[in-house]
């Protein structure tokens, strides 16, 4: 018994490593809630999964990467290529919202499903015919590159950026739903859409307003990726995942939860690597089912 | 009566016929098209008469496809009994894994059934992946091809049509027997039957239990038809490809599912053959599919009939 802790837990006792993997699964956990956080409000309101919410982080990457190659590597331009890139997104997003999906809001759920299933399969190759097969990469502006160093550990500046940029969002989104009109519209959505048409809100609006708020958030969180992974037609694949299992660890239809989540399955992610190399990812499925099982409306959620 | 009999006549024959006017090509291709159609129309059972989304089915043909490969690596036994034990072997152990899947996932229901089942698949998914001692990783298992009379392509699809037409009978039998119309009436209305006394959650389990086998026998065949598994097939971008076919033949009618399977391999066949962006054509013909045909192929004939 404790042969096999200090074999898959050993690591712990050294701070400096904790704190490192602590910081990078912080870190990584941030960028996991740009795409959750979208994806959770969507299924608060509109009631779909929405598989085709790590094409949208990939469409944001790749428009980060080519803007990059054209305005450069400066402080000032990184934050218009981040903008852009929200922009863009919230755009495709209220045209997918607009020109599909609100079509099948009253249909089956295997429509749905099949739908952003299409769209995953779409986009997919539409990124590919752009872009090429190849994988891209971009720098970080030089403003954020080097190191910080504090109690012995060193963590790469950007890193500390992305955590910035995630509790900037996670601020910025509360305030939105909890001070804004267009917020609480949101949150009484979630608890209940036909009441709130009947209040005399345009919920159809609603609808294509929140659907690109959630693309541009999945677009910001694949700019800010774009400098920290390597930006192929493949990016989208382990990033739904991971935010698929974020949601419904938090709990469908909460962004606090899709915070607590993210961190959470960023940290155990960090940590699963070393102590069980190869094998973390099962972990975080383990989570997963266990927290479908238990509590399927998840830690922040409410049944229905 | 009599009119089904003579259909069900004429397609069976049809059906032994069919392979000495096509080329090798392509009784490759009608072996592929008997492994979905089981597949599919195994996964329709849930879907279109027990109203249960699963979105994991693809971790059952995969589980069928991986013990079937493993039993024909590992087990030694001569070709006669290994070909008649390996179907069975992998849907006792796509069962097993249904009969355990199925006990926490028939718990909930609606869009959390989904994702209950769709977590499991990953779940098996990464253990394809990881156990590479077992099920050889990322590059799978490969050199599965049959030999003898069963490695010619004419050879195999007469085995692999002794396995489905029975099947396909069973299944047919089992949504006309006093279960398949309970299950049908708890798709309408689970209240309603829990009523009458039937324990709910138990009968959905068996029926996804049942599902799974013969999914897990649709792997089986596919498998040694292609010659190799990989773990790809239990992947994510994979539990849409059932669902695909049942909603393309029509949910609502039994033989749907096969027709949906048949459209969708030949689909896939001529337009991969053509182009790399496959995904691309199918994303189309889903979004069409959902928006302009929602009764699916079968359901627009009857529609039509009328």
């Amino acid at each position: 018994m404790i042969d096999f802790f200090a074999q898959h837990f050993g690591w712990m006792l050294n701070p400096t490593v904790l704190a490192r993997q602590t910081l990078a699964g912080i870190s990584n956990g941030m960028l996991l809630f740009l795409i959750a956080a979208g994806l959770s409000l969507i299924f608060g309101v509109q009631r779909i999964l929405n598989f085709a919410h790590g094409v949208l982080f990939m469409l944001g990457a790749f428009v980060a990467v080519s803007l990059s190659s054209v305005l450069g590597e400066g402080g000032w331009m990184f934050a218009l290529i981040l903008v852009a890139a929200m922009a863009t997104l919230a755009v495709v997003g209220a045209g997918i919202e607009w020109g599909l999906l609100r079509r099948i809001y009253n249909a089956p759920h295997e429509f749905q499903l099949l739908m952003t299933f299409a769209l995953v399969f779409i986009m997919g190759d539409l990124v590919k015919l752009i872009w090429g097969n190849e994988d891209r990469s971009m720098n970080a502006p030089q403003a954020l590159t080097g190191a910080a160093r504090a109690l012995g550990v060193t963590f790469p500046n950007y890193r500390l950026f992305l955590i910035f940029m995630g509790v900037l969002v996670a601020v910025a989104l509360w305030f939105l739903l909890h001070k804004t009109r267009w917020g609480i519209f949101i949150r009484a959505a979630t608890n209940d859409r036909a009441m709130l048409g009947a209040l005399g809100v345009n919920t159809r609006w609603l609808y294509t307003s929140v659907f690109a708020l959630g693309a541009a958030l999945s677009g910001l969180g694949g700019a800010l990726a774009a400098p920290v992974v390597s930006v192929g037609p493949g990016l989208h694949v382990q990033v739904i995942i991971d935010a698929f299992v974020v949601v419904v660890i938090g709990g469908m239809g909460s962004v606090m939860g899709a915070l607590v989540a993210s961190l959470l399955v960023g940290v155990i992610n960090a940590y699963g690597v070393l102590a069980f190399p190869g094998w973390s990812v099962v972990l975080t499925f383990v989570c997963m089912a266990v927290v479908l099982i238990v509590r399927p409306w998840g830690l922040f959620g409410s049944p229905e | 009566m009599s009119s089904q009999r003579a259909w069900t006549l004429l397609v069976c024959t049809l059906l032994v016929l069919l392979p000495f006017g096509l080329s090798d090509f392509w009784i490759f291709i009608a072996i592929e098209v008997l492994a979905f159609a089981l597949y599919a129309l195994s996964f329709n059972l849930l879907l279109g008469f027990g109203g249960m989304l699963s979105f994991g089915h693809a971790a059952f043909f995969g589980v069928g496809a991986y013990s079937a490969a493993i039993f024909f690596k590992r087990s030694g036994l001569d070709v006669v009994w290994m070909f008649t034990l390996a179907p069975l072997v992998a849907m006792a152990v796509s069962a097993t894994a249904a009969a355990v899947i199925g006990y926490f996932s028939v718990r909930r229901s609606g869009i959390y059934f989904s994702m209950l089942t769709f977590a499991f698949q990953m779940l098996l998914y990464t253990v394809a992946l990881k156990a590479s001692g077992l099920t050889g990783g990322d590059d799978g298992i490969t050199g599965l091809k049959p030999p003898g009379v069963l490695g010619q392509p004419l050879g195999y699809y007469f085995y692999a049509l002794c396995w489905c037409l029975p099947s396909v009978y069973l299944l047919r039998r089992l949504v006309l027997s006093p279960f398949g119309l309970t299950l049908r009436a708890l798709k309408d209305d689970p209240l309603r039957v829990q009523y009458v006394g039937v324990h709910v959650r138990r009968h959905q389990w068996a029926a996804f239990v049942i599902s799974a086998g013969f999914a897990g026998l649709g792997g089986a065949l596919f498998a040694f038809s292609s010659g190799n598994v990989f773990p790809s097939w239990l992947n994510w971008t994979a539990s849409a490809t059932p669902v695909v076919m049942a909603v393309l033949g029509g949910v609502q009618s039994f033989y749907g599912a096969i027709v949906g399977a048949a459209v969708y391999v030949v689909l896939e066949v001529m337009i991969s053959g053509k182009t790399e962006y496959w995904p691309l054509a199918m994303g189309i013909i889903i979004v069409l599919l959902v928006l302009l045909m929602p009764t699916g192929l079968v359901g627009r004939f009857k529609r039509a009939e009328r």
